[in-house]
């Protein structure tokens, strides 16, 4: 509903927003200057994500706000007697995987001190590399296949793109030394990406109207905008391509 | 028989636990003042006015735990009135500026003093200075469902490999509400829409009826909803669930349809607070210089550009008209076109932000309740609470909801992006760790309870998904981005210290005055083996 609306400002709101923001020589620019210089920024700001639905998602609305720019913390709360700042990471081998979405899942991991020097101490060169298992169900979860990501030392984090739906994955953390052996580290929880009915039965969708209707209608906006989502873009997108063939 | 659309309004009222009695003013406090008197108070006036109209309506508002707390702390309280009275002093300095200087909008003026100084008068005369009471009021005389949702607002998905934790926000949060409204609650709105398989089961435990998804999830789930998202569907455990109609929401939530963009409408972002020179409006903005919105806010949306016509309220009222007529007849249009594909009454279910209105959609309470008089005098829609549809349609489809939520992509992106997914390593190790404290110390009394219990509220604290969305979203982050650093550090200090059996009683003191949300927190909430204690109000 309402994003920063740049073009509503006046001459004056904009030149103190610009100023705030670090921009250059804002007296010398006029409003004409001011709005596309902010847009530029506001824009590259909210690239990182969001597609045709994105500016219908509540999550894209500013919220707790009472001020257009962001200050510097006026009050420096500051910290109480006692507190440090916390670690870069904890002392221990370990490696999390956190689903962000049916397509994409962030591994992160620590190697424990004494891990590390145990492996150092072998005196042979050695890396580090993620192996991704893809899971599915035959009776029980088992392992149908996997790859591997090679990771550097300093590495702490990564975005895995996972290539599948409707199966789990896990992610272990190993170290592989230059003779060729391998040595598991740490094992991730299993996640589960999700997969919906309608994408193996695109059939139903497009012979019954009802059905159509029934769950479309919801869905997308007066305008025809379809509520934002990756997996809902792929059912759509395959009806498309089967209605037209 | 004539069909009938019900409509589900459910609005979650939420803010961030921000309270820093240290500084005499402090800017995002202000996010709760600017909730309290341009949503709240205009809000409970306008249901008060339709009770005492005789109109029938049927509302679901939903009030976070850290909200409700701050709406009862005392120092809050006090500090709401100097706000009030701040910008009471200012509305009377307009009038003489705009009198002598800017006769166009000295009625608009006025408009915004009248209604700071009517909501000074119930703040005090009706509410004695606790809201809540207005909300609990509407809810016994049948008019409110009140709910509640996770202690902190945490995004649960993002947790669900500790179910300790969504415990402690889930049970935390019905303790709170039962505190507040003496009723547990029977509903409970997902922070951000954010579901996965299975949360139905920690609902469960704390006997909630039923709670709301985002739009796509009954799509997206591996068995078709029979009857789409126009009725609830029953999880495997028997709770729940009603999926928000996008389609409608839209109308009202949305930059490019929405009906707050008509160009009559109040623009938001036009403020004395920006548009006045420092020597005029500096007392009633923050030090040093820090312009911020006052509220007093004197053009419409007109267009594009910055050549803004005058807001004026009459032509406001008149597109108020014409959206609660054209929302209804997209509601009817909606009902005739699904008549012959259900055999049930529609029911659509509208999940809003409670500050939507008022606060950013200055008209919004006004549409509000010009469409609930409306539904009321005729027939074919009728607003209703998900509660009072499980009284007439006990049994629903069974089906398994699919992971959601209704930020941007559907799932958890916002609340795990690039600029934000680093908090998680912190937040997972403290839950960890606040666990194993809770295993290891259980039942302490004294000091070490009061220690325990301080770091319980901070990493609980830390869990809020108003950080993250804030970091994300670009606005605060160096608040946001301290108030987890913080939070965690303060818990890093209690694990550190109980590792040596020893309690540092100057931090205590001086956290417990800082974030003394949740005054009667057990800490061994956080305890995996631990039985609950169960409240019964």
């Amino acid at each position: 509903m309402i994003t920063v609306n740049i073009d509503a400002l006046s001459i004056s709101e904009l030149r103190y927003i610009a100023k705030k923001e670090g921009i250059d020589d804002v007296k010398l620019m006029d409003r004409e200057d001011l709005v596309e210089t902010l847009k530029e920024l506001y824009e590259e700001r909210m690239s990182t994500f969001g597609g045709e639905g994105a500016s219908y998602s509540p999550s894209t609305q500013p919220r707790f706000m009472n001020t257009i720019v962001e200050h510097e913390l006026l009050n420096s709360v500051g910290p109480l007697p006692g507190v440090e700042p916390l670690p870069d990471f904890y002392p221990e081998t370990r490696i999390y995987l956190l689903l962000k979405d049916p397509y994409w899942a962030h591994a992160y991991w620590s190697i424990c001190p004494t891990d590390l020097q145990r492996l150092e101490h072998k005196e042979v060169p050695f890396e580090f590399f993620l192996r991704v298992s893809i899971l599915k169900e035959n009776s029980q979860l088992v392992e149908v296949d996997s790859f591997d990501i090679d990771v550097s030392r300093e590495d702490t984090s990564w975005n895995i793109n996972l290539p599948e739906r409707g199966c789990s994955y896990l992610v272990s953390l190993f170290y592989r030394d230059e003779k060729g052996n391998n040595g598991l580290l740490s094992q991730s929880e299993k996640v589960f990406t999700p997969r919906c009915y309608w994408m193996d039965h695109l059939d139903k969708l497009q012979k019954d109207r009802a059905c159509f209707t029934l769950l479309t209608s919801s869905l997308v906006t007066k305008g025809g905008v379809m509520v934002e989502n990756p997996l809902l873009k792929e059912v759509a997108d395959k009806l498309d391509t089967w209605m037209d063939n | 028989m004539k069909r009938k659309n019900y409509i589900g309004l459910i609005l979650n009222a939420h803010m961030p636990y921000v309270r820093h009695p240290e500084y005499p003013r402090f800017l995002e406090e202000d996010w709760l003042f600017e909730a309290i008197s341009e949503t709240y108070l205009p809000l409970l006036r306008m249901f008060r006015r339709l009770r005492g109209d005789g109109v029938k309506f049927r509302v679901t508002i939903s009030l976070s735990p850290t909200l409700c707390t701050m709406l009862s702390d005392p120092i809050l309280q006090g500090r709401f009135t100097n706000y009030l009275r701040l910008h009471q002093k200012l509305g009377e300095k307009e009038l003489v500026r705009c009198a002598a200087e800017a006769p166009e909008s000295l009625s608009l003026a006025r408009m915004y003093l009248d209604e700071i100084t009517q909501n000074l008068e119930d703040y005090f005369e009706i509410y004695q200075c606790n809201i809540l009471e207005g909300f609990k009021d509407l809810e016994d005389s049948g008019h409110l469902d009140l709910i509640t949702t996770a202690a902190t607002h945490a995004y649960l998905p993002l947790f669900s490999q500790y179910p300790t934790a969504i415990e402690a926000q889930i049970e935390l949060a019905i303790q709170t509400h039962i505190n507040h409204f003496k009723r547990r609650p029977k509903g409970f709105w997902l922070p951000e829409c954010g579901y996965f398989p299975g949360l139905e089961e920690y609902l469960q435990k704390e006997e909630i009826a039923y709670f709301q998804l985002a739009a796509q999830s009954l799509a997206l789930a591996q068995e078709p909803a029979k009857y789409g998202n126009y009725a609830p569907i029953s999880c495997p455990n028997g709770v729940h669930a009603f999926a928000r109609d996008f389609n409608l929401t839209s109308l009202v939530w949305s930059n490019q349809e929405g009906y707050p963009a008509d160009p009559n409408y109040r623009e938001f972002y036009r403020d004395i607070g920006y548009d006045l020179p420092l020597d005029y409006i500096g007392p009633y903005i923050h030090e040093p210089e820090v312009r911020v919105f006052t509220g007093f806010k004197y053009h419409a949306i007109t267009g594009k550009g910055d050549q803004k016509n005058i807001y004026r309220p009459e032509l406001a009222a008149r597109k108020v008209l014409e959206h609660t007529e054209n929302f209804l007849y997209e509601v009817e249009k909606k009902g005739r076109k699904l008549a012959p594909l259900i055999d049930r009454d529609p029911f659509y279910t509208l999940a809003f932000d409670t500050e939507l209105f008022g606060h950013w959609w200055f008209e919004g309470i006004a549409w509000l309740e010009s469409l609930l008089r409306k539904a009321d005098q005729g027939e074919s829609v009728v607003f209703e609470t998900p509660t009072d549809y499980l009284r007439r349609y006990p049994d629903n489809q069974e089906l398994q909801p699919a992971l959601s939520s209704w930020g941007e992509g559907g799932y958890s992106d916002v609340w795990a992006s690039g600029s934000n997914v680093w908090i998680y390593r912190h937040l997972h190790k403290a839950i960890e760790r606040m666990e194993e404290l809770s295993v290891r110390f259980p039942n302490q009394s004294s000091l070490k309870q009061r220690f325990l219990n301080q770091a319980a509220r901070e990493v609980l604290l830390a869990m809020s998904s108003d950080w993250p969305f804030i970091i994300h979203n670009g606005t605060f982050v160096t608040y946001a981005e301290s108030r987890i650093k913080d939070h965690l550090g303060n818990f890093n200090v209690v694990y550190e210290n109980m590792c040596k059996n020893a309690v540092n009683t100057e931090w205590l003191v001086k956290a417990e005055k800082r974030n003394i949300v949740f005054p009667d927190i057990d800490y061994n909430i956080f305890n995996p083996d631990s039985d609950r204690i169960r409240y019964n109000g």
